[in-house]
């Protein structure tokens, strides 16, 4: 059972975010685009955060939080995007998803690592 | 860091009294003459894969029919290149050997280097870039580049023009720019081991790296670009209308060349990543080539709201 999901296409960046919270003491569990993370979020209950990106091949992000909170019913699942994207139109797209926060790229473990513990508490 | 663009040009001039000249016309007018010893002007075209252009002479082989023959073999080698031939009496291509005279944009003579200039305008700077556009790339390129690659030294030549198509290194990424006021691509170029060693500089983090994680990181390394230049310059703006233009793209391994399908000349800025403690380097060229529009007379820059600035790896919260 893993705590957080990370879905990214970018090897790079999964194992980036991956590694820091991992060493922060959280489990986690990786997806390579949409359709691979609504596939690992319904195969594991445990997933209580879902750290997204928007730009991803097959299914971006935003149609993927759409879908957890649509499709899936999943109403509780933290939903937090990190992404290049950063323009007012998206981040409402994403609030009317029901994402709870948002993060430009790059990611630093250090500035959200505790937030991130409080919300798979 | 000087942002007004420079471009590279090959000179091909055996007149010890064009010299000067040449040399003084160049640095008024943003040009890095390159000189070319006599026999290897095919191998240094070989090795320079970012120039703007090609001067040459009227005189510079021993006879006319050997002048028309080195131009045909050079614009049969790189066809891009503009070649900007000085003649001795006009400043037209009238009179030249009939079968070499289209290989030359533009005829000019030394006793009028205005003309020369604005062929140079015609031919090499004919696409104005706004200074908050250079200054912009620079910082956000540099920007991701230190980030990916904590410890590196990264620097930055003054960016520069180029019209060659030739492909640097074993890899490179493309992405799409779209906007009202531009439509092209970013591309980035580099070579494979240089940067697995940079990768490997880093340590337990990446044992036994491989081309794929070279790949992954070119990618990523886009991704940030492309997604601040996008945040800055474009905005929320609904600018891909149904139907508009395409056209393909040709990329031959063989002679490691890509061509967008336009004269256009492109946009080229190139970072070095050194890595002080081993003295290990690697090259990075981004190019940008508007090959669908260009029309920097609607470029806007935009200034985040202040009010709900969040810095970049922060977590907003709604």
């Amino acid at each position: 059972m893993a705590q957080i999901l990370i879905v990214d296409d970018s090897s790079t960046v999964r194992e980036e975010v991956s590694t820091c919270l991992k060493n922060g003491g959280l489990t986690v569990v990786t997806a390579v685009d949409g359709k691979d993370g609504l596939v690992k979020l319904k195969a594991d209950p445990g997933i209580k955060l879902v750290v997204c990106d928007v730009n991803m091949p097959n299914m971006d992000g935003l149609t993927m939080v759409e879908k957890i909170r649509g499709e899936l019913g999943n109403k509780t699942v933290n939903l937090i995007m990190l992404t290049t994207e950063s323009s007012p139109n998206m981040k409402e797209r994403g609030k009317a998803a029901g994402v709870r926060g948002w993060i430009v790229k790059p990611f630093k473990g250090a500035a959200v690592l505790e937030t991130f513990k409080k919300l798979v508490a | 860091m000087k942002h007004t663009p420079v471009s590279k040009l090959l000179v091909l001039d055996n007149d010890p009294l064009q010299a000067s000249p040449i040399k003084n016309f160049c640095d008024e007018n943003h040009l890095v003459p390159l000189k070319v010893r006599e026999g290897s002007v095919m191998s240094v075209l070989r090795t320079n894969i970012d120039l703007g252009g090609i001067l040459y002479s009227e005189d510079y082989g021993h006879s006319p029919k050997e002048t028309a023959l080195i131009a045909l073999d050079i614009h049969a080698a790189r066809p891009e290149l503009p070649i900007i031939i000085r003649r001795e009496h006009q400043a037209t291509l009238v009179g030249l050997p009939d079968d070499s005279q289209h290989i030359y944009c533009a005829a000019y003579v030394a006793s009028d280097m205005g003309a020369l200039r604005k062929v140079i305008n015609d031919y090499i700077f004919c696409l104005m870039y706004p200074n908050a556009l250079l200054r912009g790339i620079a910082e956000i390129t540099q920007s991701v580049l230190i980030g990916q690659f904590k410890g590196l030294n990264v620097t930055m030549d003054t960016p520069y023009i180029v019209h060659d198509r030739m492909i640097f290194g074993e890899l490179f990424s493309l992405i799409q720019l779209e906007s009202s006021w531009c439509r092209g691509y970013m591309m980035l170029q580099s070579e494979e081991n240089p940067l697995l060693e940079m990768i490997g500089c880093e340590g337990p983090r990446n044992p036994g790296a491989t081309f794929r994680q070279v790949n992954d990181l070119l990618s990523e390394i886009t991704n940030l670009i492309w997604g601040s230049f996008k945040n800055r310059y474009i905005g929320d703006e609904k600018t891909v209308a149904s139907g508009r233009v395409q056209i393909p793209l040709i990329v031959n391994h063989k002679h490691k060349y890509i061509s967008f399908g336009t004269e256009n000349p492109q946009l080229c800025f190139r970072f070095t990543l050194t890595d002080e403690r081993t003295g290990r380097a690697s090259i990075l060229y981004e190019r940008f080539i508007f090959n669908l529009n260009w029309s920097p007379e609607d470029f806007k820059e935009f200034a985040p709201d202040t009010a709900d600035l969040v810095d970049s790896g922060e977590l907003e919260l709604f």
